[in-house]
């Protein structure tokens, strides 16, 4: 939008020479920035490469939505769960471990404390 | 904050408890940007020796002292059966030095019973809970998919009824049979 106007500024402006010569500047400084916004925005994705490359995100949006509602929620009920998801502190146990056959639900545990934590927003 | 992974036997290459931590701080920061302390310690790595790979202490130290701004946290990380066990003995192995550094970081991890043990002589305060479908659960899934049958003409309440019946309990009775012994 700026650049726009800019343009426009340049074939409105009088043929004065300091004007050209200024609004010429004002481009190139607004081209250095945006040049400076994606290196930084590229160093981000370098930073995010160096510390891993593997990108969870996926596979939890669709476990997420295969999920029967109510399935496993009983656990929400143990006493482990509760003491262990109210716990702070350097005394309190803090690590839970659930531990089942491969399809009861242990991966749609952490889906639901997702969503009981942060209010569904992934 | 609640961050995550899934560990996959398919992806044992990636999967180095380096890349799996790097993970959950890649998540930890994702509503803040990134601090910039982790940004300083890129660039020194970067300047280096064509770019260092970052290394499992370096990597813990950063995630401690981002973990030190949150307000709360939460690591999850399931399927933990299916990492190599050499990194599940690295991951395990922060996560207990993450714990004992931070009073307000708690831990979940799922995975299928045979590295109870190993995960209890990581944290031997910690809860083991052995997960297994209840008969409400599997009345639950069945209601679900029979709802969604592609075909429902060929289904009659006297049918549903049954299904409805017998299923949930045979199943629960398959589980109650291989479940292990409760120590």
């Amino acid at each position: 939008m700026e650049r726009i106007t800019n343009m426009q500024s340049f074939g409105s402006g009088s043929v004065d020479c300091g004007h050209v010569t200024n609004s010429f500047n004002k481009t190139i400084t607004l081209n250095n920035n945006t040049i400076t916004v994606s290196k930084t925005e590229d160093e981000d994705n370098q930073i995010k490469q160096w510390l891993s490359p593997l990108e969870p995100r996926h596979r939890h949006q669709s476990v997420q939505t295969n999920r029967v509602k109510g399935v496993g929620d009983w656990l929400f009920e143990r006493r482990e769960f509760r003491e262990w998801s109210g716990s702070q502190g350097v005394s309190k146990p803090r690590v839970l471990f659930c531990y089942g056959d491969p399809g009861v639900g242990k991966t749609h545990i952490r889906s639901v404390i997702k969503v009981t934590r942060e209010g569904g927003h992934d | 904050m609640v961050a995550g992974l899934y560990c996959d036997y398919l992806a044992h290459e990636e999967q180095s408890a380096t890349n799996m931590l790097g993970t959950i701080l890649k998540q930890l920061f994702e509503r803040g940007g990134i601090p910039e302390s982790l940004r300083q310690a890129f660039r020194k790595e970067k300047s280096g020796f064509g770019g260092r790979a970052l290394q499992l202490l370096g990597l813990v130290k950063i995630l401690k002292m981002t973990i030190r701004s949150l307000p709360e946290v939460f690591i999850c990380i399931d399927g933990l059966d299916e990492c190599l066990p050499k990194n599940r003995r690295e991951l395990l192995e922060s996560l207990q030095d993450i714990v004992r550094a931070s009073a307000i970081t708690r831990v979940f991890l799922s995975g299928r019973p045979h590295i109870r043990d190993e995960v209890k002589s990581h944290f031997a305060r910690g809860f083991m809970v052995f997960i297994t479908p209840t008969i409400k659960d599997i009345e639950r899934y069945l209601e679900m998919r029979l709802d969604k049958d592609a075909t429902p003409h060929a289904m009659d309440d006297s049918l549903r009824i049954e299904i409805m019946s017998v299923i949930p309990r045979k199943i629960s009775q398959m589980y109650l049979e291989t479940a292990p012994s409760a120590k």
